[in-house]
C-alpha cells in the first residue's frame, strides 16, 4: 500500500515541465549539429543546455515518484535513470552513424522502451503498486539518455559512434593517424559523465526535500547541479575540440552556475525566513 | 495514516501474470538476438541474463539498515541498498576486468577474481561497521528478526536495547553480506566478460582496425554497459527489498524470486541494447 506525501502544493504542473524538458533538450539537442557547418565546434555548449533542461525535467519527476514512499531512498532512482538511460544512449548513437539526424530522437525512444521495460517490472513484477512509477522510471531513462548525450555533444562536438570511438591525431603535419585509445569512448569519459550526470539529477530533491520544500528553488539547484557538472564536461573538452570552443562552453557553464548559485541562495534565505510560518505536511485525496 | 508511516510495503507473493509476460519478453529478446545476430551473441545475452539474476539474488544478502542502522535501531549497514551493491558490484569489477585482461585467464578464473572483488568488499565494510558499533557506539550486534543466530545458534533476545529492531552486525548477516557480495561481483564480471568478448570479436571489422587497437573501446563499452546494468539490476532488487534487510533469515528475504525473474527480464532488454550496437 502507498500513500502520497507530496513535499510541496502548487507551482507548475509537472506535464508542463516535462514538455518544456523535452521540447527544451531536443532543440539544444539538434542546434548542437550546427557544428558540422561552423569551422570549429562552436555550438558544443547547446548540449550542456539540453543536459540542465533534461534535469530540471528530472528533477521534477523524481520529486513527483519518490512522494510516494519508496523505501529505497531518492538517489536509487537517479541510478536507475542512469543505468538505463547510458544503454539507451549509446544505441542512439549508433543509429546515428547509420541514420544522421537521427540520434536525439532515437535516445528518447531506446530510452522510452528500457525505461517501461524497468519501470513496468518494478510495478507489476516486484508488486510497488506505484500510480506513477511505470512514467517515472520512463520519463528518467529518457533523461537519462539525454543529459549524457548532451554531455557527450559538449565534450566531443558530436555523437555519431564513430566521432566517439576514434579520434585523428596529427602528426608531422599532413600525416595523421588514428586513436581508439585517446577517443572519448576509449577513455571511458562517458563514466565520467554518468556519474556527473547521475549526482546531478539525484542530488536536487534530495536536499531539498521536507515540510519547507518550494518548487522554484529545487529547480534553480537543479539548473545550479547541471551547470556544476557542465563546467566539468567543458573543462574536459578541452581535450578534444577546438580551443575557442571548449572556451565558450567553459564561459556559457560558469555564468550559468553563478547566476543559479546566487538565485539558489536568495531563494534559500527567502525560504528560511518563510519557515517559521511552516505547515504540517499536507497529505491530498486521490491519485494523480 | 500519517506521512511518517507512509511506505511503499511491496506486498508478499508472486504476481504470476506479470512473471509469465517477464519470462515471455525474455524469450522475444533471446528470439531477437537469435535471428539478428552471430551466434556469439546469443551466448553473450545468455551471460548477461544469467549476471543479472545472479546481482539481483545477491543483492537480497546484503544487510542494510539504512537511516535506523545510523542511529543503532536496526541491523544492518547505515546506507542504501542500491549504493552498498553498486560498491561491491564494482569492486567485483575492478578485480574481474583484471583476470579479464590478462588472457591466460579463462573464464572460471574471471569470474572467481570477480567473486572475490565483491566479497572481499562486503567483508571489510561488514567489518569496519562493526567495528564503529562495538567499540564507537558501545552496542553489541544482535538481530531483531530471529531469537537465535542460525549458524551459530547465539540467543539475541538479552542484547537488544529495548525499543529498537536490533543493531550492530551479528554473525549470519555478517556471513550473508559476504555471500551477497561474492554473488554480485560474479555476476557484473560475467555480464562484463560476457560482453567484452563479443565486443572484442566483432568491433574490429566495424572500425576496420586490428584487435589491439580498438581494445580500449571494447573495454569500454563492456565497462559502461556492465555499470548501467549492474545499477539497475541492483535497484531493481532493492525495490523489491524496499528499504532494509537484516540478511537471509530476515522475512523479506523470501521476496527473492520475483527478483530474479526482474532482474532477469530487466537485463534481458538492457542485454539485447547492448547487442544491437555492434551488429546494427
Amino acid at each position: 500500500m502507498t500513500v502520497q506525501v507530496t513535499a510541496s502544493e502548487g507551482g507548475i504542473p509537472h506535464n508542463t515541465i516535462m514538455a518544456v524538458g523535452l521540447v527544451g533538450s531536443l532543440v539544444c539537442l539538434y542546434l548542437t549539429y550546427a557544428n558540422q557547418f561552423l569551422n570549429a565546434e562552436y555550438a558544443a555548449f547547446f548540449g550542456g543546455l539540453a543536459a540542465v533542461f533534461a534535469l530540471l525535467w528530472g528533477t521534477d519527476t523524481i520529486k513527483h515518484l519518490c512522494s510516494y514512499g519508496i523505501g529505497t531512498g531518492v538517489p536509487s532512482a537517479g541510478m536507475i535513470a542512469f543505468g538505463t538511460g547510458v544503454i539507451a544512449m549509446l544505441l542512439a548513437t549508433k543509429v546515428e552513424a547509420a541514420m544522421p539526424y537521427s540520434a536525439p530522437i532515437a535516445a528518447v525512444v531506446f530510452g522510452a522502451i528500457v525505461g517501461a521495460v524497468a519501470g513496468w517490472i518494478a510495478n507489476s513484477v516486484l508488486k510497488m503498486n506505484i500510480p506513477v512509477m511505470v512514467r517515472s522510471i520512463t520519463e528518467m531513462a529518457i533523461i537519462g539518455a539525454i543529459v549524457l548525450m548532451g554531455f557527450t555533444a559538449v565534450m566531443a562536438g558530436g555523437f555519431s559512434f564513430d566521432a566517439l570511438a576514434a579520434r585523428e591525431i596529427a602528426i608531422l603535419g599532413p600525416l595523421s593517424m588514428t586513436s581508439y585509445a585517446g577517443s572519448l569512448l576509449g577513455g571511458c569519459l562517458l563514466a565520467v559523465s554518468f556519474m556527473l550526470g547521475s549526482i546531478a539529477l539525484q542530488h536536487p530533491f534530495n536536499a531539498c526535500l521536507g515540510p519547507g520544500e518550494q518548487q522554484d528553488r529545487t529547480l534553480m539547484l537543479a539548473a545550479e547541479c547541471g551547470f556544476l557538472s557542465m563546467i566539468v564536461v567543458a573543462v574536459i573538452s578541452f581535450a578534444f575540440v577546438a580551443f575557442a570552443a571548449a572556451m565558450l562552453s567553459l564561459i556559457v557553464a560558469i555564468v550559468g552556475f553563478v547566476y543559479t548559485y546566487i538565485r539558489f541562495i536568495e531563494l534559500s534565505k527567502r525560504d528560511a525566513f518563510a519557515w517559521l510560518d511552516a505547515k504540517p505536511i499536507l497529505e491530498p485525496e486521490g491519485e494523480d | 495514516m500519517t506521512a511518517i508511516e507512509a511506505s511503499s510495503s511491496g506486498g508478499e507473493g508472486i504476481n504470476p501474470v506479470a512473471s509469465v509476460i517477464g519470462i515471455i519478453l525474455i524469450l522475444i529478446a533471446i528470439a531477437i538476438t537469435y535471428s539478428v545476430a552471430p551466434p556469439a551473441a546469443l551466448a553473450a545475452l545468455i551471460g548477461v541474463i544469467v549476471g543479472g539474476l545472479l546481482i539481483g539474488f545477491g543483492v537480497h544478502f546484503v544487510p542494510v539498515g539504512g537511516a535506523p542502522a545510523a542511529m543503532g535501531q536496526s541491523p544492518g549497514i547505515a546506507t542504501g541498498v542500491a549504493m552498498l551493491a553498486a560498491g561491491a558490484g564494482l569492486a567485483g569489477l575492478f578485480g574481474g576486468a583484471w583476470a579479464a585482461a590478462n588472457p591466460e585467464f579463462g573464464f572460471a578464473i574471471v569470474i572467481a577474481s570477480g567473486a572475490i572483488g565483491g566479497g572481499l568488499l562486503m567483508a571489510i565494510t561488514c567489518l569496519m561497521v562493526n567495528i564503529v558499533y562495538i567499540f564507537g557506539m558501545g552496542i553489541p550486534a544482535a538481530s531483531g528478526k530471529v531469537a537465535k543466530d542460525p549458524i551459530t545458534g547465539d540467543t539475541q533476545e538479552a542484547y537488544k536495547s529495548q525499543g529498537t529492531e536490533g543493531h550492530g552486525l551479528p554473525f549470519i548477516s555478517y556471513v550473508g553480506g559476504v555471500i551477497g557480495g561474492l554473488l554480485g561481483g560474479a555476476g557484473g564480471t560475467l555480464i562484463y566478460y560476457e560482453l567484452l568478448k563479443l565486443y572484442s570479436a566483432l568491433l574490429p571489422d566495424i572500425l576496420t582496425a586490428d584487435v589491439a587497437q580498438i581494445m580500449p573501446i571494447a573495454v569500454s563499452l563492456a565497462g559502461i554497459f556492465a555499470i548501467g546494468m549492474f545499477l539497475v539490476n541492483a535497484v531493481l532488487a532493492a525495490y523489491n527489498i524496499t528499504g532494509t534487510i537484516e540478511g537471509p533469515h530476515d522475512p523479506k528475504f523470501k521476496r527473492f524470486p520475483r527478483a530474479i525473474i526482474g532482474c532477469a527480464t530487466a537485463s534481458a532488454v538492457c542485454g539485447l541494447f547492448a547487442i544491437l550496437i555492434v551488429v546494427v
